[in-house]
């Protein structure tokens, strides 16, 4: 397959998923922004508006998190329920293709999501520089793709949809909803905040904490200067990690 | 005439299952032809397709496709099949249209190609009024059809059909039937695994008959016919005893009375004898249900119910 029909391919696999279903149901784009707003809304009001700022960075983060466990969910149903995994991996489409076009197709479905916590981060601070739209972009990205990789991994090993009803929530749980994803690390005691960096959305919650000019975490090591660099390095080296992961443990072909 | 595919010594054994799904499988099938693979479900037929169609792993022997080896290069294989996958779904969020042409599109096919190509399958399997259908709003049977037109849209030279025709109605079959001819008119191979076994006589022209793992019998229709004991088959009624049939054939009950395998001579005997009693009877060449029942000892659709077909 030349690179060409590579492209063509991805985009149709993202167009048929992401774009044609919401055409016919816009309410589907509902979906994946309401639990990143209503962890938003709830901690907001509690914090009376102290930790709005955190809670749209993490918003965000939990919204690119979200792609990560819809992916899975549909790989699973176009695997086990319809077949078409079946078709797909007896045809010219290769699994990178499939997967990107399908972690694309979810992008697509977060785009308005993405947008309100955005427009939320625009209008509740100082104005965001240039650099701090790149660094709120890459991290976006990044987590963008970790999700990806880690959905399609478990989405392999799953035999019937209703495991990811189980797994999906569980992710988000450890992913995002436990680690100082919409609260600052410092809120977490010292003897703890180790576990926190468990979860590369902790890295990610960091830098755009910094990005919001939030003031962010001390690093686990070394000077503070060094804790931005540290969270791309961690950040990038489990992104790493998880696609190599993909690709060596994913099942395309069955044993 | 250039293999589409060979298999030597193909076996299979799934992870975690004591039982081989395939044992020992040579099979040759000729390129630009309809092969015909029959069995019961269970028998192994859908998995030496997913085996040849780069979806599963052998346990052991080798298979090539289109002269590539399927297992160390899939890549070269998969540019050139297209397959129905066994219980598969099309996309319930698409019409027919779309299904096919973004099916086409998904392959890496040019947009004004796939454009030609989608409308003229949707016009050849009889399609065409409901392009703009959701496939959510059709018939299993419809739903079936448009998988069928999706992969006969395709420019693979190699199709594989695993129970294309299951669930559809005698007008419907006979379309994808018309479609399968045309596919071979035009020089594509075609591997149909069916339980129809007049489907498989119509349209084949070679086949392989699949029991537990095993290759029973394999060759043309008539070849196979020329096989078997006993080609013709006589049903008579109840009130003849089964020791007076004993010595024309092969006798077994059957609902309301007796059908007896024979050889053609034994069978004209034995239906001047009904006439003769003013008895009701029936002669005819045996049917590939009736080979299949000759030679495995038990018709092809027990065990159906159980669903005990494993890949």
């Amino acid at each position: 397959m030349t690179d060409r029909r590579r492209l063509r391919s991805l985009w149709t696999i993202a167009f048929m998923n992401g774009v044609i279903p919401v055409r016919r149901q816009p309410l589907y784009l509902l979906n994946t922004i309401a639990s990143p707003l209503s962890f938003l809304f709830f901690i907001a009001l509690a914090s009376r508006g102290t930790l709005l700022r955190p809670a749209i960075a993490g918003g965000m983060v939990l919204t690119m998190i979200s792609i990560g466990t819809s992916l899975q969910a549909d790989l699973t149903h176009f695997k086990q329920d319809m077949k078409f995994q079946d078709l797909v991996v007896a045809s010219p489409v290769e699994a990178p293709i499939y997967v990107a076009g399908l972690a694309l197709s979810e992008f697509l479905y977060s785009i308005p999501g993405l947008s309100v916590f955005v427009a939320l981060w625009v209008a509740t601070g100082p104005p965001p520089g240039i650099l701090d739209a790149l660094t709120v972009g890459f991290t976006l990205l990044l987590v963008w793709a970790f999700s990806s990789a880690l959905g399609f991994t478990l989405a392999t090993y799953f035999e019937d949809i209703r495991e990811t009803f189980v797994f999906g929530p569980l992710v988000s749980l450890g992913l995002t909803v436990l680690p100082p994803v919409y609260y600052p690390a410092t809120f977490i005691p010292a003897a703890y905040r180790p576990l926190a960096f468990l979860s590369p959305a902790t890295y990610a919650a960091d830098l755009l904490h910094r990005a919001f000019r939030l003031g962010a975490s001390e690093p686990l090591f070394g000077p503070p200067l060094l804790a931005a660099p540290l969270d791309w390095l961690a950040l990038i080296g489990i992104t790493a990690g998880l696609f190599l992961l993909a690709a060596k443990k994913a099942r395309w072909r069955e044993p | 005439m250039a293999d589409a595919i060979r298999a030597e010594r193909l076996g299979k054994t799934y992870p975690h299952s004591k039982d081989a799904a395939l044992v020992g499988i040579d099979l040759r099938i000729p390129a630009g032809s309809v092969y015909g693979l029959i069995g019961r479900n269970g028998a192994g037929k859908t998995t030496f397709v997913r085996i040849a169609s780069t979806q599963l792993m052998p346990s052991e022997g080798e298979i090539w496709v289109l002269g590539h080896d399927a297992v160390a290069e899939p890549r070269s294989v998969r540019a050139r099949i297209a397959v129905i996958p066994q219980e598969s779904r099309p996309l319930y969020f698409l019409t027919i249209d779309e299904l096919v042409f973004h099916h086409l599109r998904m392959r890496g096919m040019e947009r004004a190609e796939a454009r030609r190509r989608t409308d003229q399958v949707l016009g050849q399997m009889g399609l065409a009024d409901r392009a703009d259908t959701l496939v959510s709003r059709l018939s299993g049977g419809l739903r079936r059809r448009a998988m069928v037109a999706m992969i006969f849209a395709s420019d693979a030279e190699l199709l594989f059909l695993d129970e294309p025709t299951t669930g559809l109605d005698p007008l419907a079959r006979r379309e994808v039937w018309a479609a399968i001819q045309r596919a071979r008119e035009g020089g594509r191979t075609v591997l149909l695994t069916t339980h129809y076994l007049d489907e498989a006589e119509a349209l084949s022209s070679r086949l392989a008959l699949i029991e537990r793992g095993r290759v029973i019998v394999e060759g043309t229709p008539a070849d196979i016919r020329g096989r078997v004991k006993y080609p013709f088959r006589v049903t008579l009624p109840a009130s003849l005893s089964q020791s007076e049939l004993t010595s024309y054939g092969e006798v077994s009950g059957v609902a309301g009375g007796w059908l007896v395998f024979a050889r053609e001579e034994a069978a004209r005997e034995l239906t001047r004898l009904a006439l003769g009693r003013n008895l009701a009877v029936a002669m005819a060449p045996i049917s590939l249900e009736d080979i299949f029942l000759q030679l495995v000892g038990r018709p092809l659709t027990e065990g159906e119910s159980a669903g005990e077909e494993v890949a």
